[in-house]
């Protein structure tokens, strides 16, 4: 029994065994999967998965959904590199263009926040509808995947700093995020907020503020993983991150976040989305066909749908 | 005693009803006041003024010697006003601890200060310390814990506000004996310090044992406010009820020679504990008291929406266990809510579709043959005179009272034995309930039972052939014949035996 409470409130350790058993599973199948070299790529790969999906779990704890983050990271990703290509790729266009991106993305959660909370939209129809108009706005910037990226923007994001390469930093960037988040005032609202709305609102908490806040999260984050993505790519593409909403929600999932709002948390989503990851990887160095993984990905989020459901009922 | 809070002529009209037209109230520093009223007197609505949830249409509000307009509940807590909800304001997926400082939670920073705040949560448990039951923890997840916890926790949530004036709406009904009266020592000690109380209960024993004053309204105004130990019970039932002119009884049920048709035992559910009854055959039984004492909780739990957790229900001789609604649809029962949106309409659909689902149910139909169906529903629809242009038309084009009708039809449709009208008549014009109340004579001469609650004490008064009055989940009365009265019924509805 206490066993059982100990995992209702941390419904992530689940994941993380199950992460742990991919990840054995993986070694077995690709004796190079520890070196550092085959680690960075994949952990990449996985990267902006995991920073949406931080993202995303805020606007699902708060009781909301957002569909539209796949589409803001194209759009973050052609300005950011229409910025820098428009500047000269100098070393200074590169970071105007990062924080032009950085910019556009929170513009798109508070675009969303205000409609959902301010004129009270449906959230699922209202992001599906931002996330066309986001998607067409990429496509407006950059009608054409193309404009290369300076060679100082990639290749510092494939570096080494302190012996740990960039890409580790930024995922332990992202844990510790969610680990000091978990502890703010902020947090407790959000919680509260999407688990009865009423009864956050009776207690006089600023409703409109907390979720606003969190769809500019979303925004920002999906911001960064356009950053990561455009260092991966080293170009742009408006047709970029078009699979990473759905992703994103079945990483929340995964990482014990109640898809319903007001329990659970981030630091369970990166875990949920690099699971999501490694289940591509094994399938694929099992040699299983491409057209089992999407199916094999589908059936693991619904048994940890129904393990989930295991441990909270009661 | 200096005055903490004083309401002086607050009117408040939402559209052309008027909840409140002369609302007085005057409140002394570290004094518990009891509000005291029937249903619909206004006490909720100034209530709610007072505490910034309802802005007043006009009127005069001041507290600690200062004018108090509070745009918002917000408001009114930053000025010390704090007012306790029935279990509407916790958050079942956080802990205790979380619940009872939510909006106001110790902190170092942005962060939340964990140690603080399980520290203070501790200490507020503490209060009801050997009455609150194994597992009142600070850490303990809301949605664990059961009714009686979980009001103490909306009760301390209160307190950790460090309010000047309390108002505490029906703050014991989840309590048991024990705990209300911890609850009440609390509160003694809270007037030592100054602290005033504003007292809404549905025990008359609980308001003169424990309060100091007593206001009392009717209809929208202040009639009287009295010291407790100059006043007594009767006085309070009587201005709570006004003078009663003797009312025209028509002929009531004869219960001796007509059949049993309904009895249940010892019935309990989320409401309602160990409620016994019968009903007849032909009979209207008004079920009365002040609002949420259980009588909805009964009528669900029969209809199977609420499935009871103890007792037994026998009908027409046959025991019955009731699970879900289906099954009493099939068993002849019918269920007419007063809440139209949330219980009754298939908004955006046809009228006929919304006339049509009970009897598809009852009759187990597969397949929905409009040709036959529509002249068997607009036969029930018009001796209802229930205007509409068309079957086609959607639902929403009706208005509310011509809706309920629909609703009644639907299940008049269905030839009901047993019809629960759970509040119907909330929100219809008065053309429409006299035909209701037309409507339920004549089912109940065609020999339906028929359980009737209303908010409204004078339908009971004039409608019902035998009245049960409920107080915190139990009847507390039995009310036939001439006992049948606006002062038996106030009185029961306030605890006390008829």
């Amino acid at each position: 029994m206490i066993a059982l409470g100990f995992l209702r409130s941390r419904p992530w350790l689940i994941t993380l065994v199950v992460l742990a058993l991919l990840v054995t599973i993986n070694a077995a199948l690709q004796p190079s999967f520890f070196e550092p070299r085959v680690l960075r790529s994949n952990l990449a790969t996985f990267l902006p998965l995991v920073l949406v999906a931080i993202g995303q779990t805020y606007v699902i704890l708060a009781g909301d959904i957002d569909l539209s983050v796949g589409s803001i990271v194209a759009l973050v990703n052609v300005v950011t590199v229409t910025i820098i290509a428009a500047m000269g790729g100098t070393d200074l266009a590169i970071w105007v263009g990062m924080l032009g991106g950085v910019g556009v993305g929170l513009a798109c959660g508070l675009f969303n926040g205000l409609l959902i909370s301010g004129l009270r939209f449906q959230p699922i129809v209202t992001t599906f509808a931002t996330g066309i108009i986001f998607a067409a706005l990429a496509i407006w910037v950059l009608p054409r995947a193309g404009l290369p990226v300076p060679a100082n923007y990639w290749r510092t994001y494939g570096e080494n700093f302190f012996g740990v390469p960039l890409v580790a930093w930024v995922l332990i960037g992202g844990a510790l995020f969610t680990l000091i988040v978990s502890r703010t005032v902020f947090h407790s609202h959000l919680l509260a907020a999407g688990g009865n709305r009423t009864g956050a609102f009776q207690s006089g908490l600023r409703l409109g503020l907390i979720r606003i806040g969190s769809f500019m999260i979303a925004g920002l984050f999906s911001a960064l993983a356009a950053l990561c993505l455009t260092g991966e790519t080293a170009s742009g593409d408006p047709l970029l991150g078009q699979t990473l909403a759905l992703s994103s929600i079945s990483a929340v999932v995964l990482g014990g976040t109640a898809l319903a709002g007001g329990f659970g948390g981030a630091f369970g989503s990166i875990i949920g989305a690099l699971v999501l990851g490694m289940i591509g990887n094994v399938i694929f160095f099992a040699g299983l066909p491409f057209e089992y993984q999407t199916l094999v990905q589908g059936l693991i989020v619904l048994l940890a749908l129904a393990g989930g459901v295991f441990v909270t009922r009661r | 005693m200096s005055v903490s809070l004083q309401a002086r002529d607050v009117v408040k009209h939402f559209g052309a009803v008027k909840a409140l037209t002369d609302g007085q109230l005057t409140v002394g520093e570290g004094e518990i006041h009891a509000l005291m009223g029937a249903n619909g007197c206004g006490k909720s609505t100034l209530c709610k003024i007072i505490a910034g949830a309802v802005s007043p249409t006009s009127g005069e509000i001041t507290f600690a010697g200062e004018k108090a307009d509070f745009a918002s509940p917000r408001d009114a807590e930053r000025r010390g006003i704090a007012l306790f909800y029935q279990e509407l304001s916790l958050i079942p997926q956080l802990s205790v601890a979380d619940n009872i400082f939510l909006g106001h939670e110790p902190r170092k920073g942005g962060f939340v200060d964990r140690k603080t705040l399980t520290e203070r949560s501790r200490e507020l448990i503490g209060l009801f310390d050997g009455v609150s039951g194994q597992g009142l923890e600070p850490n303990v997840v809301v949605g664990d814990l059961p009714p009686d916890q979980r009001q103490i926790v909306e009760i301390l949530k209160v307190f950790a506000k460090n309010p000047r004036l309390m108002i505490m709406d029906e703050a014991t009904a989840a309590l048991d004996g024990r705990q209300s009266e911890r609850f009440f020592e609390i509160l003694r000690a809270k007037k030592a310090q100054g602290i005033s109380t504003i007292m809404i209960s549905h025990r008359l024993d609980e308001v003169f044992a424990v309060c100091d004053r007593i206001t009392v309204m009717r209809n929208g105004v202040t009639v009287t406010a009295a010291d407790t130990a100059a006043t007594t019970r009767e006085e309070v039932v009587h201005n709570m009820v006004g003078d009663v002119q003797a009312p025209a009884r028509h002929n009531r049920l004869d219960e001796a020679t007509a059949p049993v048709a309904l009895e249940v035992r010892d019935l309990s559910n989320f409401r309602v504990s160990g409620v016994s009854l019968k009903a007849h055959r032909g009979e209207i039984l008004g079920l009365a008291g002040l609002q949420g004492q259980g009588q909805s909780a009964l009528l669900q739990g029969l209809f199977g929406a609420r499935p009871f957790t103890e007792g037994e229900v026998i009908f027409e001789d046959r025991p019955l266990s009731i699970r879900r609604p289906g099954q009493a649809v099939r068993e002849g029962f019918a269920y007419v809510s007063g809440d139209r949106g949330r219980d009754a309409a298939l908004s955006g659909r046809s009228i006929f579709e919304n006339l049509v689902s009970a009897l598809t149910v009852r009759e187990r139909l597969k397949l929905v043959n409009p040709a036959k169906l529509k002249p068997r529903v607009e036969e029930v629809t018009k001796g209802l005179k229930t205007k509409f242009s068309s079957l086609d038309a959607p639902i929403g084009t009706l208005s509310g009272g011509n809706q309920q009708k629909i609703f009644i039809s639907r299940w008049l449709a269905t030839r009901p034995k047993l019809l629960l009208l759970d509040d119907p008549t909330k929100g219809i014009d008065l053309g429409a309930k006299s035909d209701l109340f037309v409507l339920m004579r004549q089912l109940a001469d065609e020999g339906a039972t028929i359980l009737f609650y209303s908010s409204e004490d004078s339908e009971i008064l004039d409608y019902a052939d035998r009245v049960i009055v409920f107080n915190g989940g139990q009847i507390s009365a039995e009310l036939k014949g001439d006992g049948i009265n606006a002062v038996n019924l106030a009185r029961a509805a306030f605890g006390e035996a008829a």
